[in-house]
């Protein structure tokens, strides 16, 4: 066994992610002992673990020493291996509000401890079912007094505009994320925002006026590093009350007021309460067969289906949806309820795809886990009749995601089914009930069929 | 100071040229730590000014409750 470097860990010189016999090995190289050295004299690695803000982590340089003796390697550190790793650009606004009052208050911890977080990247921080933890625990480093806050351009490009967007305008900044690894520019947004918005003495500050010196910089460059050097010292109370003042302005953010067309879903959709209960009771039967330790729910809405599965004996469901409200309430009834659920972001018709630095750094949805086992309710007929996607491809593509699962197929005769070819006609000669069988046994065993309406019928396949 | 804003804001909007990416775009968000911090250090000094003031009169009433 060997151990190998997770190709997204590269950035710091200090040490970097390695992954072998599924354990998540940290490395810290000759160049990060000092400061590895100081964060455990000070105790503040323990401290943070046990305050919730840090990853569980634990020293094994005795055990990783004796089978591998590089010399640049001073020590390894393992920590928990996370279940799904999910990226800023796949969270809903809660989600990624919640991550950045984690960043601000784990470095007003740090601070009180004199310690400082190095970089503000939003990837440092990861979901736990719906809690964030930050991952990078080299990211950590001495407090130097009348430093400055180094991670603050990055925080404010990676945490606070995306809230901005969606905030202010109501704009989902989740694809422009994902186009942009390193978030949406200050410049940027300025440019987007109206008069009134500007009004707002907090707008003013941390994104015109920084546009304005970012600007005003690039032009004379020179005459901005003489700026720098002639700059006094940030105090450690100004440090403070940097955080403070962005933490006590994000915990005020809310999403603009906008409804879309599957905001109410669960409660408006077109199915009788019947059907409800039938797929409810199948869905229940499958999860306790099979207990899955990792379930994917394609399509699931605010997370009905995926509580059910939960209820009776999955351990963790991952919840994927195009729609971004139905995630923030999935993210909030997770939350509430305390649930082994994590949502989010996925356009099935544009994946997330491997992204970042030689293509690796940043993995696609079928690249990043295969699931134990996977639910696809309501889900098909948006890939076949609504995005054309051919039967044949659309059935291989919900098969690859897991070895179990349920998928409902609905008809064309459903109402829903109606009134989507309503005016785009019937052009599907081939989405019809025996071709889905068909190809799913291409691959699968059909385990159970199950008749749930005139017009709807639930398959649970098996690949062994 | 609600016109002191909108003159800053004004002022803002005729100088937003398009700009080349010569430096790192970490040195307006220093040149802005240094101006909030001032503002937040300005802050901190005037409640600590107010706490004195407020202290000292507090005492000066206890002092003469306490004579009565």
């Amino acid at each position: 066994m060997k151990l190998e470097r997770n190709l997204g860990s590269f950035r710091d010189p200090a040490g970097q992610i390695y992954e072998i016999d599924k354990r998540v090995i940290r490395i810290v190289k000759k160049s990060g002992a000092q400061r590895y050295n100081y964060l455990k004299s000070i105790n503040i690695i323990e401290e943070s673990i046990k305050k919730g803000f840090l990853i569980q982590t634990k020293d094994v340089t005795d055990e990783f020493k004796k089978i591998n003796n590089d010399q640049n390697n001073f020590y390894y550190l393992e920590h928990d291996k996370l279940d799904y790793i999910s990226y800023p650009y796949e969270w809903s606004f809660h989600q990624l509000k919640d991550a950045a009052l984690h960043h601000l208050n784990f470095q007003l911890f740090l601070l009180e401890r004199n310690c400082v977080l190095i970089d503000s990247s939003a990837f440092n921080i990861q979901f736990i079912n719906n809690k964030p933890i930050f991952i990078d625990l080299l990211s950590l480093d001495k407090y130097v007094i009348g430093d400055y806050w180094k991670g603050h351009s990055q925080f404010l490009q990676q945490f606070l505009n995306p809230l901005l967007l969606k905030s202010l305008k109501g704009i989902d900044y989740n694809n422009w994320y994902k186009g942009n690894l390193d978030g949406i520019k200050t410049t940027d947004l300025n440019k987007l925002l109206s008069f009134k918005n500007k009004l707002s003495i907090n707008i003013l500050i941390s994104v015109t006026l920084l546009s304005k010196l970012d600007n005003d910089n690039k032009i004379n460059p020179q005459k901005a590093l003489e700026k720098i050097e002639n700059k006094k010292k940030l105090s450690k109370n100004s440090y403070k009350s940097i955080l403070l003042q962005l933490k006590n302005w994000i915990t005020k953010l809310k999403p603009k007021d906008e409804k879309t067309i599957w905001d109410d879903y669960s409660k408006l959709n077109t199915y009788k309460n019947e059907e409800q209960k039938i797929k409810l009771k199948l869905i229940n039967e499958f999860s306790k067969k099979y207990r899955p330790n990792l379930l994917a729910d394609i399509g699931c809405n605010d997370g009905m289906y995926s509580f059910e599965s939960i209820t009776a004996g999955a351990k963790k469901v991952i919840g994927f949806d195009i729609d971004l409200n139905s995630l923030n309430r999935a993210y909030l009834i997770s939350k509430k309820n305390n649930l082994n659920f994590l949502p989010v972001y996925l356009d099935a018709m544009n994946p997330s795809t491997n992204l970042g630095w030689n293509e690796m750094e940043r993995l696609g949805f079928n690249k990043r886990t295969i699931f134990d086992c996977m639910i696809a309710l309501a889900f098909e007929h948006h890939l076949a009749l609504a995005n054309n996607v051919p039967v044949d491809e659309m059935v291989k593509w919900l098969l690859k995601i897991a070895p179990h699962g349920l998928i409902e197929f609905v008809d064309k005769e459903d109402e829903t089914i109606k009134r989507m070819l309503a005016l785009k006609g019937d052009i599907f000669p081939d989405y019809n009930i025996d071709n889905f069988e068909k190809n799913i046994l291409l691959q699968a065993k059909i385990r159970n069929k199950t008749q749930i309406s005139k017009t709807r019928v639930l398959y649970e396949f098996s690949k062994n | 100071m609600r016109r002191l804003i909108l003159l800053i804001f004004v002022f803002f909007i005729s100088n937003s040229n398009n700009a080349f990416a010569y430096l790192d775009p970490g040195t307006g968000s220093i040149i802005l730590q240094a101006i909030i911090g001032a503002i937040a250090a300005g802050l901190t000094f005037f409640t600590n000014f107010w706490l004195k003031v407020k202290n000292f009169f507090k005492k000066i009433f206890k002092k003469k409750d306490n004579k009565k």
